[in-house]
C-alpha cells in the first residue's frame, strides 16, 4: 500500500508496552495520504492515544515502542536520535490533544507559546514570529487576536484554548496534523465551528489529518477514511462512506409516536413559571440557572430537553424532583402541587418520578453487589411482596436487556453502558409514572449510546413510559422523543414537536444547534451545507446577562432592538412556541 | 495593583499584629505568676516589694499598664512612639536588645538556609529527573538517618563527633574564640560586622565557629527541601504542558526551562514558610553551640518573668513572619500570572 510518492506517514508492525503488561499497540499498520483526512476511532482504552503519540515517536511516561518502523519521507522516525525528532516534531508533524487547557504552559502568554515553536522551526526573528501568532490566532477565528495573544490560557475558555492549540501546530504549515479528540470538551456550536475550521484548512494548505474521535458524527462529516482499533490492533480500515454504512445505525430519523397531546386531558406534569437562581459566593451577585421556564408533559408522553452545557437543563431535572428548591413557580405532578407536598405524600411523588443520572457510577454504591442495589429500594417503598422480590428484578433486568448474571457483581467490574441500563432498570422497579433521564448517554460510547436509546424507545412503547430526557446530543433527542424544548441560558427559547424542530426550526439558536449538529451521514456532511446558521462567539456567563435577548450577542440575525427588548415565548404555531420577535419576520425573509 | 495588593496586606497584618499585641499583653498577665517577688526575692520586706512592684508598673490596674505600654508615660514613649519599653532584667531598652540579638538569629538562619537550598534544589531535582538513581538513593538514606533524631540531639551527636572524638571542629562556644575581641557592632551579623572592620581573619574564624551550628541547621533543614523540590519537579514534569512541548519540537533547554518555572514557585512558599518558622525555631540549637540569638534571649525573658521583653520577641517575631510572607505572595504574582492579587 506504501505508494511512496503520495503517502505522507506510513506505520509499519508498529508495537507499544506499557512498563510490563501486555502490548497497548500490536503490529499496527497504517499509511497517510498527502492532504488526507484520515479518522480514527475505536472504544476508550483501544489505544488511539497511544497510537496518535507514537506516530511522532512519543510516548506516554511508563510506555514504550517495542517494535516497529515510522516511514516520514525517507526517514524512519523510531530511527533517528532525539535531536533529529525534535527538529520534525512541531514543524512536520504537529499534535492537537485533548485537554488543551493543560497542554499550554500556565505562565507563558499564549502567544509566545505559539512563537516560540514558530522560531525553533522555522528560525525567524521574534518580532516576525509574534506576527505570525497573531496571525494564526485570526486565522482559527479569535476576535481580537492582538489582545488575545497576550492572555494566559487561564484566561480562555475550553473553546478558545483548543484554537490556540490548534494555531500553535498550524502555524510550522506542518504535513501531518494529528489531532487527538479536540472537541470532546467542547459544546456543540464550538465544536461545529472548531472542526469546520480545521477542515477548511487541510483543505486549502493540503495538511493531511489524523482525527482521533469516538463520534460517528465527526468520522461522517470530515473524514476520508476510517481506521477503527480494536484492543490495540487495527480491525478496520476503510472509507468513510464504506464504515459508516457498515458499522452505524441509522438513528438520526426524527420520530413521533403520535401519542399524548388530547387537549381535554390534563398534563401529568406541569411547570409554570420556573425560576431558580443560585447565589454566588462572596458577593452580591446571582447566577441564573432556569428563567419562566414553562413545560407541560402528558402520560405517555416523551419530551426532550435540549441545550448547550449551563442551559439549565439539569436544574430543571432537579427542581421537578424536588432535590432543589426552586425560588418562583409552580410545578403540578399529577394534579398535586409539589410546592406544598410532604411527608407521606412527598414520598409516594418521590417514588413516582425517578431519576436516572448522567453518570452510573455515581448512582450505586460501589461497595453493594447489584443484587443489593436493587433490592433495596423495593424493599423501602415495599412495591412488590419479598418473596417475589428476585423475580421482580430479573424481570426488570431482561427488560434493558442485561443478563441477570451481574447480580452478584459489583458496580466497578461493570462497564458504564450496562450500568447505565441497570440504572434504568432500577429506576423502573419503582413502577414510576415518570422519568427523568439527565445526560444518560453522555459518558457512554456511541455502541452503548444506541442501545440505552433502543431500550428507551421500547419502553415507551411496551409500558406507555413518560419522560423527560435531558441531553445535548440531538441525535439521543431526535430518536427517543416526541417533543423537544430547547434551553438558552435558562429561557425556553422554542418547543414544539420533534419532527417539526428538526425539519423546520425557527429560533435562531436552534437553527444553530441543528447545524452544529453532525450527522452520520457522510451525504449531508455539515461542511457541503450552504444555508447553515453559525453563531458567534461562545455562550454569555450566566451571571451577567445580556439585558434584551439573550442570544442577541451571538446571533447572525439581530438587530438593534433585539439588544433592548426581553423576549417572551410566544406561540408561533399550534403547539410551536418560539422566544423570538423576529420569528414571523425570518420566515417571511426565507420565503422571498 | 501590586502596591495595591502590598498595602492591603500590610494594613491587614497591622490588625493582626495590633490584636496579638493585645492577646499576649493581657494573657501574660493573667499568668499565676509573681515577676515582682522574682525580682525582689522571695524574703523581701512588704515596703521592698511594694515599691518595685510600683517601679514596674505593676501596680497599676492592667488596662491602665497597657495605656503606659502603647503611650508611655513620663519616662518613656510607649509602642506608638516606638519603643518596646525597657527590659526588667537588665534595665536596658527592649528595642536595643532585639536589634543585638535578631542579626545573630538571623545570620545562622540565613547561612544555614543557603547551604540548605544550595545541595537540596539540585538534589532534589536530580532525583526527579532520574528516579532511584544516586541521588534518590542517597536522599533515602539520609532520610533514614535525619529522620531518626530531633534537631538538637543532632546539634549535639555533630559536636561529638567533628569536636569531641575527630578535633577538627570548634566546640560549642558562641561565634568567636572567646579570646577574639568582635568586631564593631554595625549590623550585628558578625561576618558582616567583620568584613566591614576589613577583618578578613575575624569573618574567617566567625564561619569556623558557626560551622557546626550551620551544619545541624542545614542538614536538619534540606530534608524538607529536597523533599519538596522533587516532588514538584517530579510532578512538572508529568505535566500536559511538559509532554505537549515535547510533541512541539521544543529543545531541551526551553523544556528545561519551561519545568524550571513551573515548579519554582511552590517551592519559594515552602522555603519561606520554613525560614518564618526558624526564627523562632532555632532556639535549641542556640543553646546547644551558645549562641545568643533570639530563641535564647526569648527562653531568658520568659523564665524571668520579663514581661516588656516577652512582649517585644513575640511582636518581632510575629512582624517579620508576617513580611516574610507577604513577601512570598508578593513574588509568586510576579511570577505566576494565575495568581491575582
Ligand atoms: N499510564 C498508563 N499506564 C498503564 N496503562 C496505560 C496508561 N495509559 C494508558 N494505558 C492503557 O493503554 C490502553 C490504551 O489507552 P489509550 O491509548 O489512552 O486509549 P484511547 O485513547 O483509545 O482511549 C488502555 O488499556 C489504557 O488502560
Ligand atoms: S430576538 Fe433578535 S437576537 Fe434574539 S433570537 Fe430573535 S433575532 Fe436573534
Ligand atoms: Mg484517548
Amino acid at each position: 500500500m506504501a505508494d511512496s510518492t503520495n503517502t505522507v506517514l506510513s506505520a509499519r508492525g508498529l508495537s507499544v508496552q506499557y512498563a510490563n503488561e501486555s502490548p497497548t499497540l500490536s503490529d499496527i499498520n497504517m499509511d497517510i495520504a498527502a492532504g488526507e483526512i484520515v479518522g480514527l476511532t475505536g472504544s476508550s482504552g483501544s489505544g488511539k492515544s497511544t497510537l496518535a503519540y507514537a506516530l511522532l515517536g512519543l510516548t506516554r511516561r511508563g510506555a514504550q515502542i517495542t517494535n516497529g518502523e515510522i516511514y516520514f519521507g525517507r526517514n524512519d522516525l523510531l530511527a533517528l536520535s532525539d535531536v533529529e525528532l525534535e527538529d520534525i516534531r512541531g514543524r512536520d508533524i504537529a499534535l492537537i490533544v485533548q485537554n488543551p487547557r493543560s497542554a499550554l504552559h500556565p505562565m507563558y502568554q499564549v502567544g509566545r507559546q505559539i512563537s516560540r515553536v514558530y522560531q525553533t522551526h522555522r528560525g525567524s526573528g521574534g518580532a516576525e514570529a509574534h506576527q505570525r501568532a497573531i496571525e494564526m490566532l485570526r486565522l482559527v477565528g479569535i476576535n481580537d487576536p492582538e489582545r488575545r495573544a497576550d492572555a494566559f490560557v487561564h484566561e480562555l475558555s475550553g473553546g478558545m484554548a483548543q484554537r490556540v492549540l490548534i494555531a500553535l501546530a498550524l502555524s510550522t504549515s506542518p504535513k501531518l496534523l494529528i489531532a487527538d479528540e479536540p472537541t470532546s470538551g467542547l459544546d456543540v456550536t464550538v465544536q461545529a465551528q472548531f472542526l469546520d475550521t480545521m477542515w477548511e484548512t487541510s483543505r486549502k494548505t493540503g495538511t493531511a489529518m489524523v482525527l482521533v474521535t469516538q463520534e460517528p458524527g465527526i468520522l461522517a462529516n470530515y473524514c476520508d477514511r476510517v481506521i477503527e482499533l480494536d484492543a490495540g490492533r487495527v480491525s478496520k480500515d476503510v472509507s468513510a462512506s464504506e464504515f459508516v454504512s457498515t458499522s452505524m445505525l441509522h438513528t438520526t430519523q426524527a420520530t413521533s409516536s403520535g401519542q399524548g397531546e388530547g387537549q381535554n386531558r390534563a398534563p401529568l406534569l406541569k411547570v409554570e413559571g420556573l425560576r431558580k437562581t443560585f447565589p454566588l459566593r462572596g458577593t452580591k451577585k446571582v447566577v441564573q440557572a432556569v428563567d419562566d421556564m414553562s413545560l407541560s408533559l402528558f402520560a405517555g408522553e416523551s419530551v426532550g430537553l435540549v441545550g448547550e452545557s449551563g442551559s439549565g437543563k439539569s436544574t430543571v431535572g432537579r427542581c421537578l424532583l424536588k432535590l432543589l428548591d426552586s425560588d418562583a413557580g409552580k410545578i403540578t405532578f399529577d394534579g398535586q402541587d409539589l410546592g406544598v407536598v410532604s411527608g407521606e405524600a412527598l414520598r409516594r411523588v418521590r417514588q413516582r418520578i425517578q431519576i436516572v443520572q448522567q453518570d452510573p457510577y455515581d448512582s450505586f454504591d460501589p461497595r453493594w453487589t447489584i443484587e443489593k442495589s436493587l433490592l433495596d429500594p423495593l424493599e423501602i417503598h415495599q412495591i412488590v411482596p419479598p418473596t417475589e422480590a428476585r423475580a421482580a428484578i430479573e424481570e426488570g433486568l431482561k427488560r434493558v436487556s442485561v443478563d441477570a448474571s451481574v447480580l452478584g457483581r459489583r458496580p466497578k467490574d461493570l462497564s458504564a453502558g450496562i450500568l447505565q441500563r441497570v440504572a434504568i432498570a432500577r429506576a423502573l422497579l419503582m413502577k414510576p409514572d415518570f422519568l427523568v433521564l439527565d445526560e444518560p448517554t453522555s459518558m457512554l460510547a456511541p455502541q452503548d449510546r444506541h442501545i440505552i436509546l433502543d431500550v428507551l424507545k421500547r419502553l415507551r412503547t411496551e409500558l406507555g413510559l413518560s419522560y423527560l430526557l435531558i441531553s445535548h446530543d440531538l441525535t439521543s433527542v431526535a430518536s427517543a422523543c416526541d417533543r423537544v424544548v430547547v434551553m438558552y441560558l435558562g429561557q425556553v427559547v422554542e418547543q414544539g414537536p420533534t419532527t417539526e424542530i428538526f425539519e423546520k426550526p425557527v429560533h435562531p439558536y436552534t437553527k444553530a444547534l441543528i447545524g452544529a449538529h453532525l450527522e452520520e451521514n457522510p451525504k449531508t456532511r455539515r461542511v457541503d451545507r450552504t444555508d447553515r446558521v453559525d453563531l458567534e462567539g461562545e455562550i454569555p456567563s450566566p451571571i451577567d446577562l445580556p439585558v434584551g435577548c439573550y442570544l442577541a450577542t451571538r446571533c447572525p440575525q439581530a438587530t438593534e432592538a433585539c439588544d433592548k427588548e426581553r423576549q417572551v415565548l410566544s406561540s408561533f404555531s399550534s403547539h410551536h412556541d418560539v422566544r423570538c420577535m423576529r420569528a414571523g419576520q425570518l420566515e417571511l425573509d426565507k420565503a422571498s | 495593583m501590586i502596591w495595591r495588593f502590598t498595602l492591603r496586606r500590610l494594613a491587614v497584618g497591622l490588625v493582626q499584629l495590633s490584636v496579638l499585641i493585645v492577646a499576649v499583653f493581657f494573657l501574660i498577665r493573667l499568668l499565676p505568676a509573681d515577676p515582682v517577688s522574682r525580682f525582689v526575692g522571695l524574703n523581701a520586706s512588704p515596703e521592698a516589694y511594694a515599691l518595685a512592684e510600683q517601679s514596674l508598673g505593676l501596680d497599676l490596674p492592667a488596662l491602665e499598664q497597657f495605656e503606659v505600654f502603647l503611650f508611655g508615660d513620663d519616662e518613656e514613649v510607649g509602642l506608638v512612639g516606638g519603643e518596646l519599653g525597657t527590659s526588667w532584667v537588665t534595665g536596658s531598652s527592649v528595642n536595643q536588645e532585639i536589634r543585638q540579638y535578631l542579626p545573630v538569629t538571623l545570620e545562622l538562619i540565613t547561612l544555614s538556609f543557603l547551604i540548605a537550598v544550595g545541595l537540596g534544589v539540585p538534589i532534589g531535582v536530580l532525583g526527579a529527573v532520574n528516579p532511584g538513581g544516586a541521588a534518590d538513593k542517597g536522599t533515602l538514606i539520609y532520610g533514614l538517618f535525619a529522620g531518626s533524631q530531633p534537631e538538637f540531639s543532632w546539634g549535639i551527636i555533630f559536636i561529638f563527633v567533628f569536636f569531641v572524638v575527630l578535633g577538627i571542629a570548634p566546640g560549642p562556644l558562641g561565634r568567636l574564640s572567646p579570646l577574639t575581641d568582635p568586631p564593631d557592632f554595625v549590623t550585628g551579623a558578625i561576618t558582616i560586622d567583620a568584613l566591614l572592620a576589613g577583618r578578613v581573619d575575624i569573618f574567617l574564624e566567625a564561619l569556623w565557629y558557626l560551622s557546626l551550628p550551620i551544619l545541624t541547621l542545614s542538614f536538619v533543614l534540606s530534608g524538607p527541601i529536597i523533599k519538596m523540590v522533587r516532588e514538584n519537579v517530579a510532578q512538572t514534569m508529568n505535566a500536559d504542558f511538559m509532554f505537549y512541548g515535547q510533541a512541539a519540537g521544543l529543545p531541551r533547554g526551553i523544556l528545561a526551562r519551561d519545568a524550571l518555572r513551573a515548579a519554582f514557585a511552590p517551592a519559594l512558599t515552602l522555603i519561606g514558610i520554613l525560614f518564618g518558622f526558624m526564627i523562632g525555631g532555632a532556639v535549641l540549637i542556640e543553646s546547644i553551640f551558645s549562641i545568643s540569638g533570639l530563641g535564647q534571649y526569648a527562653i531568658r525573658s520568659i523564665l524571668a518573668f520579663d514581661y516588656p521583653a516577652i512582649q517585644g520577641v513575640v511582636l518581632t517575631i510575629s512582624a517579620l513572619t508576617l513580611l516574610i510572607y507577604l513577601a512570598i505572595d508578593v513574588c509568586q504574582a510576579l511570577l505566576d500570572p494565575r495568581v491575582s492579587v
